[in-house]
């Protein structure tokens, strides 16, 4: 068997709604695209084996863990990371504002996966419940919060009651 | 993680992959990805070049023929099985397996085709499509050929494919009138790694049993099929003790467990009767597949 070679391949990508083009090793993962040559920080590199979810994005609008996709692959299609998430304008969307009001994260290394996997939840029209969230984010780990606020943060962005997390306060113009 | 250096290469048609796979040294079949692109993290294993098959809309169609026999892409994703409606009428078990798989992620990207064609023991597919009675299409330099569900699981990690093929298709046959097929497993938690599998059909006319497939996974040389217990629970009534007869002839099979970080050869030995039983209990309630 000869020694394989490394190939370089030219890839265009539309990027969070902007066409990237670039030159990639045949053996470059996804993930190591986005953050090294475009510099898109959203996926994070939490496992590198495909268990964390902390580079989840969405490509060609489905739910995807970028480190188990070669970045050759992606050649041609659309990718979204969090950094889509926000309105243009750099405010946060129900989604964000529901994670910081419910206090959805703590070291905040997984929250851009969770973001992406919990948008993907609530577009897909399935029924909200705790059970469905907790099942909805099975591939995004979080080694901080426990879940229990993100589960509510992702549950009250579906419009649902949820008590406030410890120690929140009511702000109450005077 | 880096991988090492491989080709990346994308046909336009199975008949490119084919020609790829036949011709270049060390070639292999790139479908998910969602086992090979870790194992080539790890240095599991060393081809020189991938043969991209996802994007072929040839490899990724579900079609029910009017004898009600369901053909399934070999590049089909879990997503797009446990979405078809098509797949949920004709064959609900798959589609069921297909939406309990790992997570959302996976499923998007994971196919049928791979998950068959790694054959790892703890994979679910393979003993729920021996116990359908599937039948593989596969593409080669040669040609077509057909290869049932018995004869396509070859051993662990190991099927009938040959140099250059290309699984191409599943087949799945229709259950005959008053079969019925439960799958039953015991999972380190939901939809997770396996530590038994058992899947068991009964063909039943009249009130009898007159044929039986029951086949465990997560044992050495997955799937493997229960020619005894097969044969113990046929003529049996089927309203009988069709558990209790399962239970004793399960004690006289040949079957070989493994031991990991989940639990030892003997639990896992144990377990997979247990979900045997559980599963013919289901199917005594007439739980549905």
């Amino acid at each position: 068997m000869t020694q394989p070679q490394d190939e370089m391949l030219p890839i265009s990508v539309t990027v969070d709604g902007r066409l990237e083009t670039g030159q990639v090793s045949s053996r470059t993962l996804l993930v190591h695209w986005l953050r090294d040559d475009l510099d898109k920080r959203g996926p994070k590199i939490g496992c590198d084996t495909g268990n964390c979810g902390a580079c989840t994005i969405r490509w060609d609008g489905l739910l995807v863990k970028s480190c188990m996709v070669l970045a050759a692959q992606a050649d041609d299609t659309r990718v979204e990371t969090a950094a889509s998430l926000a309105h243009d304008d750099g405010s946060l969307n129900d989604l964000q504002a529901c994670f910081k009001e419910h206090h959805g994260l703590q070291c905040g290394y997984c929250t851009s996966g969770m973001l992406m996997t919990a948008t993907d939840l609530l577009e897909s029209g399935e029924e909200i419940t705790e059970h469905s969230v907790r099942r909805g984010l099975k591939g995004n780990i979080c080694r901080c919060t426990g879940y229990e606020n993100i589960v509510r943060a992702v549950r009250a962005a579906a419009g649902h009651d949820v008590e406030k997390p410890h120690g929140a306060a009511e702000e109450v113009a005077s | 993680m880096i991988l090492p250096p491989l080709r990346y290469l994308r046909p336009g048609s199975v008949g490119d992959a084919v020609h790829w796979l036949t011709h270049i040294d060390g070639a292999i079949v790139l479908a998910g990805g969602q086992t090979l692109v870790n194992a080539l993290k790890l240095d599991l294993v060393a081809p020189t070049a991938l043969v991209d098959i996802h994007r072929l809309d040839e490899l990724r169609s579900i079609a029910v023929s009017p004898d009600r026999t369901l053909t399934i892409g070999a590049a089909t994703t879990y997503a797009a099985l446990a979405a078809s409606t098509d797949v949920r009428l004709t064959a609900p078990s798959v589609a069921s397996m297909a939406a309990g798989l790992v997570d959302r992620q996976v499923r998007n990207r994971g196919t049928i085709g791979g998950n068959v064609c790694l054959n790892d023991p703890t994979n679910n597919f393979p003993p729920l499509l021996v116990a359908l009675g599937a039948r593989f299409t596969v593409l080669g330099p040669e040609g077509t050929r057909t290869i049932d569900a018995d004869d396509f699981f070859v051993g662990t990690m190991t099927t009938a494919l040959g140099n250059g093929e290309l699984l191409v298709s599943i087949e799945i046959p229709p259950l005959p009138r008053g079969a019925r097929l439960v799958h039953r497993h015991l999972q380190v938690g939901a939809d997770s790694w396996a530590m038994a599998r058992a899947v068991v059909r009964i063909d039943d006319d009249n009130g009898v049993v007159v044929a039986s497939r029951v086949v465990v996974g997560a044992v050495l040389g997955s799937p493997q099929r229960l020619r005894l217990v097969e044969r113990a629970l046929v003529g049996l009534p089927t309203g009988g003790d069709l558990d209790g007869a399962a239970a004793e002839a399960f004690d006289r099979e040949s079957i070989e467990t493994v031991g990991d970080v989940h639990c030892s050869a003997d639990y896992r030995r144990q377990m997979s009767k247990v979900q045997l039983r559980r599963a013919l209990r289901d199917l005594a309630k007439g739980t549905p597949s």
